[in-house]
């Protein structure tokens, strides 16, 4: 299959694990119900899913640990900017400014 | 033509969603920049986001699709942040009684958190079938177009953007944004921070399987984590 099929064949996976668990419920009505445990266990989900993805993209250079990079410092001033403002635009602002002028003064 | 219970529905639907739905527009440009920098072409990010319509899943899976990871993985790693909206879409399942499937699985396609948060009490407390039905259409239709509109102009944005400005962090930082609320609760904080040190440690698997064990992990531990605080606070 070439690169490109490969491509629209994911994004109709990812389709599906999206509408599948969304759909579940409202699809079957009153007729099935979750056990409370599998609910309670399923709220840590997302949280995990974001932190496995996250943490090594921002910790991890070229394959070794080395968490005192620009970018940990761009999160940082993102993750500041998230908890100390409701402005949903803030911690893109904030986050890419250390980012770039960090490398900027690193001479990048 | 739609009935006027239908209209009235919409209408109080639209009204209660508004003001929040401007929390979708970053969200979007920053979903249509991080397509194009994982190197999609306009009509491949366009079709990515009518079929996936999933921030959450998009960004998070676009660096797997990235490092060409196996189409498994990338689907697992979906479902993994999908699973939240099983725990919605049973919570709202009520409020589509007297609603034909057809019509169900449309809604269900178009669940997405911020509609659940502002619709679901009312979903649930109101007998007019169709009302409810235009209720929750309205404001997720509102959210689709949206979101479709603003993530094609960060598509667009993105190509006049020199590529050392490294784009791809501001998909970064939206995961990290989902992440911060999340981490408030103290399990969860648990569950994220067991999870992401896991990745860190496994990072060498082959086929990024580390990211699974890791989610797994996770999970284990914010439940672990749960029991032991409930019962701190029995004691």
């Amino acid at each position: 299959m070439n690169a490109e099929a490969t491509l629209w064949l994911t994004f109709v996976l990812l389709g599906l694990a999206t509408t599948l668990p969304r759909a579940s419920f409202i699809v079957l009505g009153g007729r099935v119900r979750l056990p409370s445990v599998v609910q309670r266990a399923l709220r840590y989900a997302p949280a995990a899913a974001l932190a496995a993805i996250v943490v090594p993209d921002v910790l991890v250079v070229g394959g070794d640990f080395a968490p005192l990079n620009p970018k940990l410092a761009g999160v940082v001033a993102a993750v500041a900017a998230a908890l100390l403002s409701r402005n949903p635009w803030l911690p893109f602002i904030a986050g890419m400014a250390v980012l770039l002028g960090l490398r900027a003064l690193a001479g990048g | 033509m739609p009935s006027s219970s239908f209209r009235a529905g919409a209408r109080e639907g639209f009204r209660s969603f508004l003001p929040m739905s401007v929390g979708l527009i970053p969200w979007a440009l920053v979903t249509g920049m991080a397509m194009i920098s994982t190197g999609f072409t306009p009509v491949q990010a366009m079709g990515m986001n009518v079929i996936v319509f999933a921030g959450t899943a998009q960004l998070g899976t676009l660096p797997l699709i990235g490092i060409g990871a196996p189409l498994w993985l990338i689907a697992v790693t979906a479902l993994a942040l999908n699973l939240r909206f099983i725990i919605f879409s049973a919570a709202i399942a009520q409020g589509f009684r007297g609603v034909g499937a057809p019509l169900r699985w449309y809604s269900g396609h178009l669940l997405t958190d911020g509609v659940f948060a502002c619709c679901f009490e009312k979903m649930l407390t109101v007998d007019d079938p169709r009302w409810r039905l235009g209720y929750y259409l309205a404001p997720s239709l509102w959210s689709w177009l949206l979101w479709q509109v603003f993530a094609l102009i960060g598509v667009f944005a993105a190509g006049s953007i020199p590529k050392h400005w490294s784009l791809e962090f501001m998909a970064t930082i939206a995961l990290l944004v989902l992440l911060v609320p999340l981490a408030r609760q103290r399990p969860m904080l648990v569950a994220a921070l067991s999870s992401g040190a896991t990745a860190i440690l496994l990072r060498g698997m082959p086929l990024r399987l580390g990211l699974i064990v890791a989610i797994v992990v996770g999970i284990l531990a914010g439940f672990a984590a749960e029991h032991w605080h409930t019962k701190v606070e029995a004691a």
